[in-house]
């Protein structure tokens, strides 16, 4: 049975990873899981400084779903380094650096510092976030930023790009052509959903900033039909994300035109999600007489 | 930190709203330390999604067994409640940062503000055992919510409401005060759990009087592990935030930047 999957020149063990902000960077996780088992970690976004993150409250549960707005907090490059480097560098799954920045300048000379001080397997580029220079647009609602950040990351870096789509636009078919004519050798689909929780006794939003990303069981028609959609738009691999939370919806995913998945939220929920998924894409392999993971899509009816 | 599935030893109201739930702990785990806490994946109809945190009340190394103490409030809790001798829940545990020992030989004083008794009466079998002479104030809304527990014969207790139905007529705070102006006022060491103002009220009375301060601090969690920087507080120094799961969740009363 062959279970892998590649990104670029890159061959990942299985197709089951765990999504950016989620997971840490692997070491919150190593007392609980085998983190051998997993096919990739993506790590929390790293920007080029530090951030702090959010006001609090951060995270409230919604319905079946989780909304969160922890505001890229994270160590910087240095930090990162420094601190986390060292552990993700010795694991033997694929490590997936989750770059962030609010203009095009900060994740090409993130993704070039991180090639120098903190090698790992690649990268994953977060571009939902807002453009500085461009009044806070969103970087990832315009096919032209999408195409001048991966660009611009590809020049400077030979190892995997992948870029994070967010669900948040208008066609996300464009979104998704402009990364891959930009040279992204992967897309994941899909970053939070905009979501707001208003509390009715107090009459304010339950979050400080208002708004926040919507993740967890509740998202996962959304992702299906986004991966279902930007997998018939372009020819590079697209990675599954979005409310994964056992066997049946990873299924739906890779049914769906997916060629590996991450599971974000549901980690939370049970850490031994990862090894229920990949069980399950094992047994549907051969309850179907299938001998690869990548032969999944091809049963889906047209 | 474990993650297991274990079974219900025993479950029952200890007063109006509140309830204690002992649980099987395998024997070859590390005992859980006063402080600490667990959390419980939500059992399948609950409709809840993430797992639910809940301090460590106390810990039975001869019966293998650990209890919470938990107030009924919303859809996991309800469940809780209605769970028979012998249902299985799924635990991870345990988790964040106990109680430290009081230091040198200050008395400790522990203060309990409505359901943060759970941990309190961990810390205090705790310290009762090891010869440390805890004092243990335990403030409520009123009598209703005041259980009657065999702790309660063996250690100084001063309880108090706030109508007035049961003990002294005031705060968990207020009782603290009466406590010291009794002659009480020496060389003490506090330790709490309880609501916001409770802890923000008693970490200005600590500053004052130049006593150390340990606070239970609670923040709704994603992870619980360390993370997704979820459930973080205000603190002094660092990036100015903390996480509760595992920075917390005892902290200094010094280093969280009171709002
Ligand atoms: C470290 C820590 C220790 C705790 N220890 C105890 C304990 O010993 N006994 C006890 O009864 N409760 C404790 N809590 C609070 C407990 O986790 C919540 O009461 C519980 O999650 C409610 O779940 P529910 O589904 O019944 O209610 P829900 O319907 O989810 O919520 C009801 C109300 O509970 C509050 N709440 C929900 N989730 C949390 C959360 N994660 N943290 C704090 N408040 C929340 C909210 O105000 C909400 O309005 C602790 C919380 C933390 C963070
Ligand atoms: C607490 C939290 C933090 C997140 N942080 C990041 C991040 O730093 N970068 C990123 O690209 N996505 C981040 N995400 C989005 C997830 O990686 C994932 O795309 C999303 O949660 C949907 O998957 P899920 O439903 O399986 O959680 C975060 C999600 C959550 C819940
Ligand atoms: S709950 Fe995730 S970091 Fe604390």
């Amino acid at each position: 049975m062959d279970l892998t999957v590649r990104i670029g020149d890159v061959t990942v063990s299985n197709p089951v990873g765990v999504a950016s902000g989620t997971f840490g960077y692997g070491s919150e996780y190593e007392q609980l899981i085998d983190l051998k088992s997993i096919g990739a970690l993506f790590t929390k976004a790293v920007t080029w400084e530090p951030r702090p993150g959010n006001r609090i409250p951060r995270i409230i549960e919604t319905t079946s779903g989780l909304l969160n707005s922890i505001g890229l907090a994270n160590v910087g490059r240095e930090g990162f380094a420094k601190e986390k480097y060292p552990f993700l560098s010795g694991l033997s799954c694929s490590t997936f650096v989750n770059v962030a920045g609010n203009t095009e300048d900060d994740y090409a000379r993130t993704v070039e510092w991180l090639d120098e001080h903190a090698p790992l397997t690649g990268y994953e580029l977060n571009v939902s976030c807002p453009n500085v220079k461009e009044g806070g647009l969103s970087i990832g609602g315009s096919p032209r930023m999408v195409e001048v950040v991966t660009r611009r990351v590809r020049a400077v870096t030979d190892k995997p790009v992948i870029v994070k789509l967010t669900p948040n636009v208008t066609d996300i078919t464009e979104i998704a052509r402009a990364a891959e004519a930009a040279g992204a050798d992967a897309l994941s689909a899909m970053n939070t959903l905009v979501g707001m929780v208003i509390d009715v006794d107090a009459c304010r939003s339950v979050l400080p900033g208002k708004t926040g990303g919507l993740s967890g069981p509740a998202v996962l028609p959304v992702g299906v039909a986004i991966v279902y959609r930007v997998s018939r738009a372009v020819s590079i691999p697209v990675i599954g994300i979005g409310g994964i939370d056992g066997p049946d919806s990873a299924l739906q995913y890779l049914l769906a035109g997916a060629s590996a998945l991450q599971i974000g939220t549901a980690n939370f929920v049970d850490p031994t999600v990862t090894d229920r998924v990949l069980e399950g894409i094992r047994s549907f392999l051969s309850h179907h007489n299938l001998t690869a993971a990548g032969e999944i899509a091809g049963l889906l009816d047209r | 930190m474990e993650h297991f599935s274990t079974h219900v030893v025993h479950n029952a109201p200890i007063c109006e709203r509140y309830h204690v739930m002992k649980l099987g702990w395998p024997p070859r785990f590390a005992p859980p330390l006063p402080g600490q806490f667990l959390t419980i994946q939500p059992p399948p109809g609950t409709g809840a999604l993430l797992r639910r945190p809940f301090a460590v009340s106390d810990y039975d190394p001869l019966l293998s067994q650990i209890e919470i103490v938990y107030e009924r409030r919303g859809s996991v809790t309800r469940h809780l409640a209605a769970c028979r001798t012998g249902e299985r829940l799924d635990i991870l545990a345990p988790l964040g940062r106990p109680f430290p020992e009081p230091t040198g030989n200050a008395r400790p004083v522990l203060l309990a503000g409505g359901i943060g008794m759970g941990p309190m009466f961990f810390l205090a079998t705790s310290l009762l055992t090891r010869n440390k002479n805890p004092v243990l104030i335990l403030g409520a809304r009123d009598s209703t919510l005041i259980p009657e527990l065999p702790l309660f014969e063996r250690i100084d207790i001063i309880i108090a409401t706030d109508d007035g139905s049961r003990g002294l007529h005031g705060t968990s705070i207020d009782a603290l005060h009466s406590f010291e102006t009794d002659g009480n006022d020496m060389n003490t060491e506090y330790f709490a759990c309880g609501p916001m103002p409770m802890l923000r009220a008693l970490a200005l009375h600590a500053d004052q009087t130049a006593r150390k301060c340990w606070v239970s601090i609670e923040q709704t969690m994603g992870c619980a592990v360390g993370a997704c920087m979820g459930c973080v507080i205000p603190v002094h120094g660092g990036n100015g935030y903390a996480r509760v799961c595992t920075e917390g969740p005892i902290f200094d009363s010094r280093e969280i930047a009171w709002t």
